[in-house]
């Protein structure tokens, strides 16, 4: 008996280890989170101390003097703590976060910013970067932002409905097809930020995640120039014999590198070497793991829609690898 | 005074006992070996008609579960005649060819498929060639995944009856010469030409291309692609009940011959065509060179066009049935364990019948001319 107490003190404190991750609400790093996580600790705390006067009018009714009985059972101390009190609590409530909801709203498009395309595809997320000028730079599963401002994310879906949801940098919204959702994304500090699907969307949905990164500004619009370049050139023999077993294996079909193919059916890989991770989060980037999402992409992530590429041997998919982590 | 008649009803032991008493006899009987088992007496007539009337029960039951049989077009007949040629006659003969004599020395001896034939519908038949039958040495078709085989068999079978030798051998043969062999060579090889042979017999020779169109033309695809074939197809990965025993009895040297030799071979001369739908071939050369983004297919032509890799086929030229065909046993996931298959199935499965008419259409819209050179239709 004298360990329970113990062990129930325990419990929530393991729970609570799992909020302070790359990917927890109650550990927020921009301003639209940072709302969205008072609010939850408004809604816990005011939850607690009703529930706690809810108890305690329990309590008193039952086992207190006669005289606060009486008081309780008084017709307006109920029509005062069981209507007026909920009334103007709840509608209070209502105002704040409705209020919170516009704040997190992206302004209307002024044309002038730069804007990010989400679009939700099973099970990965195309992103492309719309620049004041008009053009666009694509890029998939990774989404780089400027350090301290606030970052106009639209959102759309190419097949099922998905949700954008990056819990430390903003709320989470639907990605609906046929429609333009829009959201913002405000990073305080530079960091990677894991974001994941949190709508199902079918068989490998649990495994559609996404890193934001956010950088300082200046670092962003180096990286987002380099990213508008075409594709490298291979550098090394291995590497160009990777690139002419990448269009001859035809991964051409499907994905792009601009100036070698220009498909839209899968991932843009011009600069595929230059992200963090492979298949959108799940594995870190490098030329072994390029091979086994490749070979094994089924086993690493079941389910997707890319098909195992078993036929090449040890050195193809070596060099095939090598050239594709290459396009930094 | 009344004499009470003992009165023996059958009870609930007696026929334990006697239940017994049977099974003690017939162990006794397996025992000793009293029962002859051999091939050489055949059966007692009383057990010939049990088992002949059994036999055909279980099949006119268990062919109600068959589904319709597909049409039965030529090419389906030549397929099943090119294939019974050289799976089934040694066992039941053919027109103008007595079974072997060892096969005849079988018990029961396999019948005359030109006379037993017509004792079964279509579907019984079908039911009996992918199935087998149990202790007549009748085996069951080695893929049980491609009914479409089976078919064409059945629809070989259909005709049998009423094929002189010659219409047989100009099926199930064609003009395929068969080299005769040296005297040596008949004294000193084992039978290795017979391999050879038996590609030829579906898949043509020479300047000569398959007879069937469900059959792929092998002619100028790469002996890379041939050899992943042959090696899919001889450990099981890749089904098919015709061409899994083919290439299982071949070993790394002959597949290596073989391949090469067809690698070698200029695209035979483009049969007479069957006037393909243009609005189909132009759907088709859309999205062969194309894809579809939005339905995530991607375009044919960026594998299959002559610059893909030594390991995947090459398809312009191949015929609209065979390709049909072929997508439509990939979208079923038949041959999943091979890797071309893990590539090809996910994408067939995207396909519609449609489209996959179309494409089989545009690939088949190439024909060859005199010079060699592939030209649109």
């Amino acid at each position: 008996m004298s360990r329970m107490p113990a062990l129930a003190l325990l419990a929530p404190a393991a729970w609570l280890a799992a909020c302070s991750g790359e990917q927890s609400a109650l550990a927020p790093r921009g301003s639209d989170a940072a709302w969205i996580a008072d609010l939850a600790w408004l809604l816990f705390g005011g939850g607690g101390v009703v529930l706690a006067m809810v108890i305690a009018a329990l309590v008193l009714s039952i086992r207190g003097p006669p005289a606060i009985r009486a008081r309780l059972a008084r017709p307006a101390t109920m029509v005062a703590a069981g209507l007026f009190f909920p009334i103007v609590v709840l509608s209070s409530l209502l105002a704040y976060s409705l209020w919170l909801t516009g704040l997190t709203l992206p302004v209307a498009d002024t044309g002038h910013v730069l804007r990010i395309e989400v679009t939700g595809e099973q099970w990965w997320w195309r992103v492309d970067y719309v620049r004041p000028d008009g053009s666009r730079v694509a890029s998939a599963n990774e989404l780089h932002i400027p350090v301290g401002q606030r970052i106009d994310i639209v959102l759309r879906s190419a097949d099922v409905i998905h949700s954008f949801w990056v819990p430390r940098l903003g709320g989470k919204v639907d990605m609906i097809p046929g429609r333009t959702t829009r959201l913002q994304l405000h990073a305080e500090e530079a960091g990677v930020y894991r974001g994941q699907c949190a709508e199902y969307c079918g068989g490998a949905h649990a495994l559609m995640a996404i890193e934001v990164v956010a950088v300082p500004a200046t670092a962003f619009e180096a990286w987002l120039a380099r990213q508008a370049e075409p594709a490298v050139v291979p550098a090394s023999e291995r590497g160009r014999r990777g690139q002419d077993l990448f269009i001859a294996a035809g991964c051409g079909a499907c994905h792009a590198v601009r100036d070698t193919s220009a498909a839209v059916i899968g991932p843009d890989l011009t600069h595929f070497g230059s992200r963090r991770s492979i298949g959108g989060a799940m594995l870190p980037m490098s030329e072994q793991n390029a091979a086994r999402f490749i070979a094994d992409g089924q086993y690493v992530k079941p389910g997707n829609r890319m098909p195992p590429f078993r036929i090449f041997s040890d050195d193809e998919l070596a060099a095939l690898s090598a050239f594709l982590v290459a396009l930094r | 005074m009344e004499r009470r008649l003992p009165r023996r009803l059958a009870r609930w032991s007696d026929l334990l006992i006697v239940t017994g008493v049977l099974v003690v006899c017939g162990f006794l009987i397996a025992w000793s070996g009293v029962y002859n088992v051999a091939a050489s007496r055949g059966h007692w007539p009383i057990v010939e008609r049990l088992l002949a009337f059994s036999m055909r029960n279980s099949v006119e039951a268990r062919a109600n579960f068959v589904g319709s049989p597909p049409r039965f077009s030529p090419d389906l007949v030549r397929l099943g005649a090119a294939h019974f040629h050289g799976g089934c006659a040694y066992c039941h003969g053919a027109p103008g060819q007595p079974s072997g004599q060892v096969a005849q020395h079988m018990l029961p001896p396999p019948p005359d498929m030109a006379v037993v034939a017509s004792h079964w519908n279509e579907r019984e038949l079908f039911w009996i060639v992918k199935h087998g039958i149990k202790y007549t040495g009748m085996p069951a078709w080695v893929s049980q995944t491609r009914d479409d085989e089976v078919w064409a068999v059945v629809a070989f079978l259909r005709q049998i009856s009423a094929l002189d030798p010659q219409i047989y051998r100009e099926l199930a043969v064609g003009d395929l010469e068969i080299a005769v062999p040296s005297g040596r060579d008949l004294a000193t090889r084992e039978a290795a030409t017979e391999a050879v042979s038996a590609c030829g017999r579906c898949h043509g020779a020479e300047a000569h291309g398959p007879k069937s169109r469900l059959v792929p033309v092998l002619h100028g695809q790469t002996s890379e692609f041939l050899m992943i074939s042959l090696g899919d197809y001889a450990a099981g990965r890749r089904e098919s009940g015709i061409m899994q025993p083919i290439a299982a009895a071949l070993n790394l040297a002959e597949m290596r011959k073989v391949a090469s030799y067809y690698a070698a071979l200029d695209p035979p001369r483009a049969a007479a065509r069957d006037p393909a739908d243009a609005d189909a071939v132009e759907r088709g050369r859309l999205l062969a060179s194309q894809g579809e983004a939005h339905a995530q297919i991607p375009p044919c032509m960026a594998c299959h066009g002559g610059t893909g890799l030594d390991a995947y086929p090459r398809l312009v030229g191949q015929s609209a049935p065979y390709i049909a065909g072929q997508l439509r046993l990939l979208r079923a996931a038949v041959s999943r364990r091979s890797p071309a298959g893990g590539i090809m199935i996910p994408i067939a499965r995207r396909l519609s019948d449609r489209q996959i008419d179309d494409v089989a259409a545009f690939f088949a819209s190439f024909a060859v001319r005199e010079g060699g050179e592939e030209t649109g239709q």
